[in-house]
């Protein structure tokens, strides 16, 4: 006896679920994400303990920074950097979370799992959008582990706490939106690079250190034209946000971390979709 | 309607062509030996079937649908090589994986299903990476049932498993297929283990396919033989040389002789030559003889 066969297409949204959920699964289950996390909290209390410390002579150091909150964000927008304090913040989460991505999705390959991804109803389309959620909610996990370990940090070190709160809340929340646009830029290298590991890793920490832009900042300031156009950029709008920034920053930051997101997600998926996968 | 319709299939990498021209049908219902020499092409043509790799030229339909048609995806159970798991993780974190992945309803009751059809319940809490190789292939297996899939792709499943393993397999493919409906296409170098349940064969050499047969045709193809024992084997060999056209001895230590004859005949034979025959019987080559004959080019 045979029975009829059904097929039922799979809605975005059911496929969708089902990648989330993967992904979800194996970040909560893997101890990658905790150790990411702990490492973003760990580095900017260090950083601000280790700068406030007197030398093995007993001399006085001098502070790496002269308030709490620029171990958070820079004072002001800033591409092209003075000085460490302008640059290690929490601009920092996006060269860590660079090398996590790296690691969550080459474990794809590397394990074979990805096979199991793409011979089921998932489009490369699914695949592209799902690590790039997943991989900005960590990052802006990350970010939030970084603030707390920079506040703690920061007043063990005895920094001055004034700030303006409003920009403080904007900048915090301009560099978590910013994950979404970094989380896709690192996913589409990972695509890119999916058969060699150490470029991937390589590669997202090169572009995470913003040093394309950065080097940018420096020729166009030497011209003496505006700087304005580098947020269009990832980094120049993770720098934008700021200790003095307005909402109009936040926006920035939605804009160009949404935008970016999609460019890179669909060339991600054409490049899936042209490509031999595993 | 066909579980899977392959026309004019064919991938290059690069200068070199993987598949060139393969025809392919699996019937509804069939469990289809796909057999080949390695580097044939097998896995190239299953992993198209699963979307793994884009095609370079020609159709893969499954069950009348293109195969990038996600309805029909969402029902193709695959194992590919070897199972794709997570090695940090338990064997059960691996299977509630998939189940995600498939978006299965009352996820874990279908886990504890699956992974009691392939006997690896009492194994659910270990890490894959702890697991044998034969448990490792029970794990693959038990993932390409998830969500009751509707055609099952399985390269080389029966790698790594034991007596038992491969019973048990056997008996979870034929329970897959009752319906009708279901198919499973399975890649195997074990021809002897594949025999015992195969429907359909498939042979393909250079990325092609060389033939394609039901079970029952290639029982057909299949050449009988009489096979014997002596008290003199040399001269046993010798003498049915000289009146057979093929006479050789095989690895149990029998002389096969392979033209169209009767056992009386060659018993008699012999006797009128001072010999006197201690055992004797017909057979039909099997499937891995068949092969290796193709192979040779003898058919």
């Amino acid at each position: 006896m045979t029975r009829e066969l059904k097929f039922k297409n799979p809605s975005f949204s059911e496929r969708i679920k089902g990648m989330l959920g993967v992904d979800f699964y194996r970040l909560f289950h893997t101890p990658m994400f905790y150790i990411f996390l702990a490492i973003a909290a760990i580095i900017p209390a260090m950083v601000s303990a280790m700068t406030t410390m007197p030398g093995p002579d007993g001399s006085a150091s001098t502070p790496l920074y002269s308030n709490l909150w620029q171990i958070i964000a820079a004072s002001k927008s800033l591409y092209v950097i003075e000085g460490i304090a302008d640059y290690a913040n929490m601009n920092m989460v996006f060269i860590f979370g660079g090398i996590m991505v790296s690691i969550f999705i080459g474990h794809d390959y590397k394990s074979g799992y990805v096979k199991q991804l793409f011979t089921t109803h998932a489009k490369k389309q699914d695949y592209m959008i799902s690590k790039t959620l997943v991989c900005a909610f960590a990052m802006a996990c990350m970010c939030v582990t970084y603030l707390i370990g920079g506040i703690v940090g920061g007043m063990f070190a005895g920094y001055d706490a004034t700030v303006n709160v409003g920009s403080l809340v904007i900048a915090v929340l301009g560099k978590m939106v910013m994950s979404l646009g970094w989380a896709s830029l690192y996913t589409f290298l990972n695509v890119i690079f999916r058969r060699y590991f150490g470029i991937s890793v390589a590669s997202s920490f090169f572009f995470g250190t913003g040093i394309l832009i950065i080097g940018a900042a420096a020729i166009v300031e030497g011209l003496g034209l505006p700087t304005g156009f580098l947020n269009v950029f990832l980094y120049g709008a993770s720098v934008n946000a700021n200790l003095s920034s307005g909402i109009g920053s936040l926006l920035i930051c939605i804009v160009v971390s949404v935008a970016w997101a999609f460019i890179y997600n669909v060339a991600g998926t054409r490049l899936l979709n042209k490509s031999d996968v595993y | 309607m066909n579980a899977v319709e392959i026309k004019k299939l064919s991938k290059n990498f690069g200068p070199k062509q993987a598949v060139c021209g393969l025809n392919m049908t699996v019937p509804m219902g069939a469990i289809y030996g796909f057999i080949g020499e390695n580097g044939s092409g097998k896995s190239t043509t299953e992993k198209m079937i699963c979307g793994l790799i884009p095609t370079s030229g020609g159709s893969i339909k499954l069950y009348g649908k293109d195969y990038t048609d996600e309805a029909v995806r969402a029902k193709v159970g695959v194992l590919i090589e070897s199972p794709g798991c997570f090695p940090g993780l338990t064997v059960w974190d691996n299977m509630m994986l998939e189940a995600a992945n498939l978006s299965v309803p009352n996820a874990e009751q279908e886990v504890v299903n699956v992974l009691k059809m392939v006997r690896m319940e009492g194994a659910a809490g270990n890490k894959y990476k702890n697991c044998s190789l034969g448990m490792k292939q029970r794990v693959g297996i038990a993932m390409a049932l998830l969500g009751n899939p509707t055609l099952l792709v399985l390269d080389e499943p029966l790698n790594g498993l034991d007596a038992d393993g491969m019973r048990i397999m056997r008996e979870v493919f034929l329970d897959i297929i009752k319906d009708g409906t279901r198919s499973i296409i399975v890649s195997s170098h074990l021809l002897g283990e594949l025999q015992k349940v195969a429907t359909h064969y498939g042979i393909i050499r250079h990325g092609k396919m060389l033939v394609e047969m039901t079970a029952d045709e290639l029982d057909a193809s299949c050449r009988t033989y009489v096979a014997l024992q002596s008290g003199e084997m040399n001269r046993t060999k010798m003498l049915l040389g000289c009146k057979y056209s093929r006479v050789e001895e095989d690895e149990a230590g029998y002389i096969r002789v392979y033209d169209l004859t009767t056992p009386e005949d060659i018993v008699k034979y012999l006797y009128d030559n001072g010999i006197i025959v201690t055992e004797i019987k017909t057979d039909k080559i099997g499937l891995e003889e068949y092969y290796i004959d193709l192979m040779k080019g003898g058919r």
